[in-house]
């Protein structure tokens, strides 16, 4: 911090401290403090917004990748016994199904989720920073006007025998308001279009999250579901029935029972 | 401690099997097995850790979803004090009204999601986990199984060294006698376990192509459930909402969305609140300097003449519109047929959002008139071209060499483009022309 910055920080905590005691009046802006509340909470939606979508599709890779991973698995499962044996047919068409959709995702949907979702938030998040350096920078200089209103003040009450006392304050407190009125009604004016803008930003990223999550599920739903062909056709309703974990249990048992699992 | 003993008397011949001194027997068959059964036991580790992982990202998957939902929401309504964004956006009045059928949807989307995953805990990891403790066991019939080898080979070295030894002590006698009894002893235990393995292992082998059957069904079905839920959840959605979700290419939905994209991007971009500070005092000089000379501002005309610009950028083909927007800085603040409390010259941008803005406030001191915008007449600046140049795209403005152009915004660089009027014609054209 330069010399200069840090005689200014140190200024304005005596400002606030005497503001706190009550000696120095603090000006309150109405209108400045209900547009700071609307905005931090858009902030506040905008970077959970952020933090979501990201989830959400880290899910979706995480998912297809999953299935991939299973699917090689199957394979060293089936490629233990029997090649070409009806399950070992289906685990290919799954490796195969799964394959294809996790290229799909990658390939088809990435890009699209970046310039719809991705890229807009991400570019609403960056504006943040810049704009509560804004907010912070006119705080400062608020405590730069009261405190120079109120030497001000003071003068005037209690003339000093310098004649060029009172003239200099003033000038320094016209100098602080000019520069607080500058960013203060620039926030004031600019802080409610950013936020009614939100509106027609985001607008078109919506039909488009809906749209690629319909089309996610489409895709992963047709084309696991074109692996049933090689299931046999009992397989469906055993699964509803509950007849396939019987069989998993049964199986299990059948290991537990050979001689070389009794650990003897 | 009996472990601990055989352990150390296992040591050394491990150690000459090792570097070749002592000859260690191999049973092809089961080494065949135990192969496959190796991988096997890889193979349900990572089935259970990519179960695992793929019932992680799908409860991620619906949680953040569900979230986003809830948060989009929150963003088109009413913050705080706001009042009918629906008559402020009328043409975002489809998803104004949609985004709370969507949160619901997404809501009841992770409701629906649970007994899924409750399933994958139990009728898949489960199982797994059962088979990996199956084979804990076997896994330890096989060290067994290698021990038992160890020792049969150990006698067995022993034995045929004693053997061929020429001449034998009478303690010699004595061990072999010994050696003779273990070897035997090895040799059956060895014998057995190596038998059974071989035996169980492959009905071993046939049992987990057999297990694995019904629990890749069953996983199977749970996925596409899965798929479906979202699927089916979403198409009741978009025939609720009236959103169309049928046949649409990935592509195309980038491409609707860019077509979709409004003039929010570029009117955001030229607020003066995102830009950065660098110095306040400087902001305010050139406030005032702006205010106070305008006759050095650089041809350009008033707010008036900014707003058309901004909106002829807004037209204008998308290409261009950056280097429009970037032209705007430096720019001097405009002249006092502003009303504006002349936003900071050196790093803003002068556009149409900021300087309708400034005519909602009450501007600071310095300026002292601030009537309405007046029709820029005043000080119209004229180029005359150079060359001729066609339009080469909307918005453009053609014209013939040693016409006169009417300024209407222009920049310091002669290779951005220019906005002027000719004719009544207003439009954008390249300023090296002049």
């Amino acid at each position: 911090m330069s010399w200069a910055g840090f005689k200014k920080s140190v200024n304005r905590a005596g400002t606030t401290l005497l503001q706190k005691t009550g000696q120095i009046e603090r000006t309150v802006d109405r209108e400045f403090t209900e547009e700071e509340a609307k905005y931090r909470i858009f902030e506040k939606e905008c970077q959970a917004l952020q933090k979501d979508s990201k989830a959400y599709w880290d899910a979706m890779r995480a998912m297809t990748a999953a299935q991939t991973r299973i699917a090689e698995t199957l394979e060293t499962f089936y490629g233990a016994a029997d090649r070409t044996s009806d399950g070992a047919m289906a685990g290919h068409a799954y490796k195969r199904s799964v394959d294809e959709l996790d290229t799909v995702f990658n390939r088809e949907l990435d890009g699209p989720f970046r310039t719809t979702i991705s890229e807009p938030l991400g570019k609403m998040c960056a504006y943040f920073p810049v704009v509560n350096e804004h907010i912070s920078k006119r705080n400062k200089k608020l405590l730069d006007y009261d405190s120079a209103r109120s030497k001000l003040r003071k003068l005037i009450d209690k003339p000093s025998e310098d004649p060029t006392k009172l003239p200099r304050a003033q000038q320094e407190n016209d100098e602080a308001k000019e520069m607080f009125d500058m960013l203060n009604d620039q926030l004031i004016a600019e802080l409610p279009q950013l936020l009614d803008l939100r509106v027609p930003y985001f607008d078109p990223s919506f039909e488009a999250m809906i749209r690629m999550q319909a089309k996610f599920a489409e895709e992963g739903y047709e084309k696991l579901s074109s692996v049933q062909r090689y299931f046999a056709d009992n397989v469906r309703d055993d699964y509803a029935a509950g007849q396939l974990d019987a069989q998993v249990e049964g199986i299990l048992q059948e290991m537990r029972e050979l001689s070389i699992c009794g650990g003897n | 401690m009996k472990g601990l003993g055989k352990a150390l008397a296992r040591t050394p011949f491990a150690v000459t099997s090792k570097i070749g001194m002592a000859k260690k027997s191999t049973d092809t068959e089961f080494d065949e097995y135990h192969r496959h059964f190796t991988a096997l036991e890889q193979g349900a580790e990572k089935l259970i850790k990519d179960s695992k992982a793929f019932s992680e990202a799908v409860t991620n998957l619906f949680t953040s979803g569900a979230s986003f939902g809830s948060h989009f929401a929150t963003v088109f309504q009413p913050l705080a004090s706001e009042y009918d964004l629906l008559d402020k956006h009328p043409d975002s009045e489809h998803t104004i009204r949609s985004v709370t059928k969507y949160e619901n949807a997404m809501t009841e989307l992770r409701e629906l999601i649970g007994p899924e995953l409750e399933l994958i805990e139990s009728r898949i990891i489960g199982p797994a986990k059962e088979l990996q403790s199956v084979m804990k066991t076997i896994r330890k019939t096989i060290t067994k199984r290698d021990h038992k080898l160890t020792d049969y080979d150990r006698f067995n070295n022993s034995l045929t060294k004693l053997r061929d030894k020429k001449e034998k002590s009478l303690s010699d006698e004595k061990n072999l006698f010994k050696l003779e009894q273990d070897f035997e002893i090895a040799t059956n235990e060895y014998e057995y376990i190596n038998n059974a393995l071989k035996q169980d292992l492959p009905r071993f082998l046939m049992l987990a192509s057999q297990f694995i059957d019904p629990l890749f069904n069953s996983f199977f079905y749970m996925q596409l459930n899965i798929y479906y839920l979202i699927f089916e959840k979403m198409n009741s959605f978009a025939d609720d909402a009236k959103y169309d979700i049928q046949n649409i290419s990935a592509a195309q939905i980038a491409q609707e969305y860019e077509e979709k994209r409004t003039d929010a991007w570029q009117v955001i971009e030229n607020l003066n609140i995102i830009k950065r500070i660098i110095s306040v005092s400087r902001m305010v000089q050139a406030t005032r300097s702006g205010t106070m000379n305008s006759s050095s501002s650089l041809g350009r005309q008033s707010s008036v003449a900014t707003t058309s610009s901004s909106l002829s950028a807004r037209s204008a083909p998308p290409v261009r519109t950056p280097s429009a927007a970037a032209s705007f800085k430096k720019a001097a603040p405009p002249p006092p047929t502003s009303s504006q409390a002349a936003p900071p010259p050196p790093y803003s941008a002068t556009s149409s959002a900021s300087s309708v803005a400034a005519t909602k406030r009450a501007p600071p001191p310095p300026p002292p008139l601030k009537p309405k915008p007046k029709p820029p007449v005043p000080q119209i600046k004229y180029v005359v071209a150079l060359y001729d140049f066609e339009a080469q795209a909307e918005g453009d403005l053609s014209f013939n060499a040693g016409d006169r152009i009417e300024l209407v915004e222009k920049t310091q660089s002669t290779e951005d483009w220019w906005t002027g009027r000719i004719n009544g014609v207003q439009g954008v054209f390249p300023g090296r022309c002049f």
